[in-house]
């Protein structure tokens, strides 16, 4: 792609910037306001329950916010929930990628329902198993387990966090697959065939040509995975309410604002710092992204 | 492709064996969904008992959940407001992310990356950390309970992944082509209609789809902000877990409503999701 | 080094009516490069791949050597391939391209290198060694392509359409380096192209495939004097062989005028068509068979002129030959003139199929 086509004689700069303005100004707006009113709120002491006049007290919301031990530990939740979710959602996706990447009766069938996790709301997919699969009075995984001998095992109360990583892995692991199954597919096959020629295993052929062609598709899925799970709020409030070990920072956040503790300067104080983090994480994954966009560019 | 026929000399029993382990896969990973949609086919008592397979089916749940009114909301109210939140996001964020997908990919501003980057960014910001000012503003204009102020929040949500794949699918539109519409005279819009549009129109509708289902499936905003009246099929279908009495056929009927729409589109429009989701970014 | 054998090998892909490749026989042997050539969907890239190994035999066989190597595994058949958009590793140096298939046989380190040295320096390809595909010309991918395959000394090698992606001067000058180097190799080769002056060029012999059936198998030049049908003459030669079909009423006739046929063995009345080359023809002004000039191709050395033959007749179709005459050539577009026979004719019979050659001449 050309960094600028050849302008026709009668375009300004501005002629191309034009049809990017709404888009941008609709997300500058609906981003930046939002964050300099919690930045405002962030340096008075507001809150509601009770009742107390908002007074500006400067930055004495932020001293001692790393003393906040449950802030801490919702800041390590975040990042055990997103590192683990988005990694094994990504090494089963590749493994069910490379199941799926064959002709087979029925291909299309499997993939179908394989899919669908993915397209069923968090909302449902929460209650499903926390109801359903997990629920130590009727779950199904509970009658497998009485089955095998052992008692019954509420799973969700004893193991929240790994309980929704379950359930965030099972929803995401078919955007992952389809992604890998992508780059699968976009293998030029004479590529493959002259390594086929030139003596290579299957195995071979898959380590040493597949997975580095691989490499770029799941940094996209990496991304992408990273943006959406790092928000994840709808599977903790129906399965765990935030329970032991299960809040992450989102949540963390909502329960101190209007989610129960009517705290609106100390919250916003949280919320503040993480946007501050948010934005050092992005500016990493966006390293990610340039590289997959040059990758483009030189292809 | 490297999904080939057997080759030359391979052992074709390893193909035939692999299918089957897929088969085999593919059927425990939908389980929880084919149990859920078991539930809402059974008499409450029959579904918050041991796990069962045999029993006689009813509609009495189907009836239940769109007959009844939960909460404040009935099932065509609810439905009616997902519909109509859903679309108008969908379609205001194609309105403007397509002139900025265009000027982005066919003929790029010289920022382009940075903008790109910046569209990205406001992706890892948690929303839900922002809820306070967004519930404030949202009082102060009066947004509260309406259907307006979803409309507008599901737009900014999708808006940064639709401009993104959509730039990546107007890539692929020969520039001589484009080149050639400028020629004979026509502007953005009528190069977008004659040209664009018509190439890039699958990958249009795989970007719809996406926004869709995130806007269909949203829980967080819906519920923060509209107490009564605009309220979504999410809130619907978690309005139907009750701290007494037994519910999980009713919720499981509920579930396989509310999941029916998004799933079918999803699953009609596989393919072009499939090329949607990493074509959008890697080419 | 090994002799390379078709036998009635057969391929049929699913959906078609007629084979790809319909009991293909031929007998390459070792050391030769043998060219298949013919236009797309003749079936010529589909052979090298049924003897790569790459598509399967629907029937017959494919012996390597004495080895019946049908279904044995490409890897396992000790031949390597240039692909026609080379097919490098995209994520690999030039080097390691190089060295790909040695390492793949556990060949140790210093030995690989040594061996892929030896064939950049045949290429030239030594200042590149370290740079990715991505980073070279169409020209160096081509011999990195090259070098892939020489590093690893097969028994045949196997080359589909090497040639067709790069640019005409740069493809006249490979095609003789990659002549010469097949000399000093003396390795058996399989050379795929649609061009037929390449074809010409480079095989030992040719091997001319239409769909799906092999029409002919020499030397160059027994295909050029030679040709076994209608469809090789017009094939062969650039530019074609004037082929026209004769009205038979006894004798074959053109345009009303009588090709009169010296004693070659034929009967004339069997004669359906008859093709001469533009050099063996010539204009002069009292000539019987008459036309109109229509186009003159001077190039330089020779001069081509396109004659519109007049038919007389409203309802058969146009007529044009093409005479090759030495210049100066002062003749113009609409000009009148008169085509006579000075060299070979050659007739067909209905199937197309060459009955004779021999002198002949028109006769008003």
């Amino acid at each position: 792609m050309s960094e600028t086509a050849a302008l026709p004689s009668h375009a300004t700069p501005w002629r191309r910037r034009l049809p990017l303005l709404p888009a941008l100004i609709f997300t500058i707006v609906l981003t930046q306001v939002p964050f300099l009113m919690s930045l405002f709120y962030s340096l008075t002491n507001w809150r509601i329950n009770p009742p107390t006049p908002r007074e500006f007290i400067g930055v004495e919301n932020y001293t001692g916010l790393l003393d906040n031990q449950q802030f801490v530990d919702a800041a390590w939740v975040s990042v055990k929930m997103t590192a683990s979710s988005v990694l094994l959602a990504l090494l089963f996706g590749t493994l069910l990628a490379l199941l799926l990447d064959r002709k087979f009766l029925g291909q299309g069938l499997i993939r179908t329902l394989i899919i669908t996790p993915f397209l069923i709301m968090p909302v449902v997919a929460g209650l499903i198993w926390s109801n359903q699969m997990f629920s130590s009075s009727f779950g199904v995984l509970n009658w497998l387990v009485e089955q095998a001998g052992f008692g019954p095992t509420e799973f969700v109360s004893r193991y929240p966090l790994a309980s929704i990583v379950t359930v965030l892995v099972w929803q995401w692991t078919p955007f992952m697959m389809l992604i890998m199954l992508a780059g699968l597919q976009s293998q030029p096959s004479d590529v493959l065939e002259a390594a086929r020629v030139d003596g290579a295993t299957s195995w071979g052929i898959f380590r040493q040509l597949t997975l580095p062609h691989l490499r770029r598709y799941m940094e996209l899925g990496m991304l992408l995975g990273t943006i959406y799970l790092i928000q994840v709020f709808d599977h903790i409030l129906v399965m765990t309410g935030g329970g032991p070990g299960s809040t992450n920072l989102p949540f963390f956040v909502y329960r101190r604002s209007i989610g129960g503790g009517w705290l609106f300067g100390l919250a916003s104080a949280f919320s503040i710092v993480v946007v501050v983090a948010s934005i050092v994480i992005a500016t990493f994954a966006l390293r990610v992204l340039s590289n997959l966009l040059e990758g483009e560019e030189a292809a | 492709m490297s999904s080939e026929v057997v080759g030359v000399g391979e052992r074709r029993w390893v193909n035939g064996l692999l299918g089957l382990a897929a088969w085999f896969v593919g059927a425990l990973y939908f389980f929880p969904i084919f149990w859920m949609i078991a539930n809402s086919f059974k008499e409450e008592a029959v579904a918050n008992a041991d796990p069962t397979l045999s029993f006689s089916p009813t509609l009495d749940r189907y009836r239940d959940v769109t007959g009844e009114t939960v909460g404040l909301l009935g099932f065509s109210e609810a439905f009616g407001n997902s519909i109509r939140v859903v679309l108008a996001s969908t379609v205001i964020v194609l309105v403007l992310a397509i002139p900025a997908a265009y000027a982005l990919s066919i003929y790029p501003i010289k920022k382009w990356r940075d903008v790109l980057f910046f569209f990205i960014s406001t992706k890892f910001l948690p929303l839900v950390a922002s809820i306070l000012p967004i519930w404030i503003l949202a009082r102060e204009l009066d947004l509260l309970n309406t259907q307006r102020v979803l409309v507008i929040l599901y737009t900014a949500m999708n808006l940064p992944l639709a401009v993104w794949m959509l730039r990546s699918f107007f890539q692929e539109v020969p520039k001589e082509l484009v080149e050639a519409a400028e020629i004979d005279g026509a502007s953005l819009f009528g190069q977008l209609r004659s040209v664009i549009l018509p190439i890039a129109g699958p990958g249009i509708a795989a970007t719809a789809l996406l926004c869709v289902i995130f806007a269909w499936n949203e829980y967080f905003f819906a519920v923060q902000l509209n107490a009564a009246d605009a309220q979504t099929v999410p809130i619907w279908v978690t309005g139907n877990v009750s701290t007494r009495g037994n519910f999980i056929a009713k919720l499981s009927a509920a579930s396989v409503l509310a999941s029916l729409p998004v799933v079918i589109a999803g699953w009609v429009a596989q393919k072009r999701m499939i090329r949607g989701l990493a074509m959008g970014a890697i080419k | 080094m090994a002799s390379v054998t078709y036998e009635q090998a057969t391929r049929f892909y699913s959906g078609t009516e007629r084979p790809a490749v319909d009991s293909l026989d031929l007998d390459i042997v070792d050391g030769e490069l043998l060219v298949l050539v013919g236009p797309s969907g003749s079936g010529k890239s589909t052979a090298l791949r049924m003897l790569a190994g790459l598509e399967p035999l629907d029937g017959g066989d494919i012996m390597i050597g004495d080895r019946n190597v049908s279904a044995v595994r490409p890897r396992d058949r000790d031949i390597a391939m240039v692909f026609q958009n080379y097919a490098l590793y995209p994520q690999m140096t030039v080097a390691e391209n190089m060295g790909f298939a040695l390492k793949q046989q556990k060949v140790p380190k210093d030995q690989r290198r040594e061996k892929v040295l030896e064939a950049a320096k045949i290429l030239d390809l030594e200042p590149y060694l370290d740079r990715k595909p991505k980073n070279l010309s169409g020209g160096q991918r081509q011999r990195v392509a090259m070098g892939r395959a020489i590093v690893r000394d097969p028994a045949v090698f196997l080359m589909d359409e090497p040639l067709s992606n790069l640019d005409a001067k740069l493809r006249v000058q490979t095609r003789t380096q990659l002549a010469e180097l097949q000399q000093r190799l003396g390795v058996t080769t399989v050379y795929v192209t649609h061009d037929q002056v390449e074809a010409m060029t480079m095989g030992h012999r040719v091997a001319v495939l239409k769909d799906g059936i092999l029409q002919q198998c020499d030397t160059p030049g027994t295909l050029y004097h030679s040709p076994a049908n209608r469809f090789v003459a017009g094939f062969i030669g650039s530019p074609a062989m004037n082929v026209l079909d004769v009205d038979n009423d006894g004798a074959p006739r053109l345009a009303g005028v009588e090709v009169r046929l010296a004693d070659g063995g034929v009967e004339p009345a069997t004669v359906e068509a008859v093709g001469f080359r533009p050099e063996a023809a010539t204009l002069a002004d009292g000539a019987p068979l008459r036309g109109r000039i229509r186009t003159v191709e001077d190039l330089g050395s020779e001069v081509f002129v396109h004659v519109q033959i007049a038919t007389g007749d409203a309802t058969s179709e146009q007529v044009d030959v093409v005479v090759k005459m030495p210049p100066p050539f002062a003749g113009q577009p609409d000009d009148t003139v008169g085509v006579q026979l000075t060299g070979e004719l050659h007739t067909f019979d209905a199937e197309g199929t060459r009955t004779a050659t021999t002198s002949a001449q028109f006769v008003a």
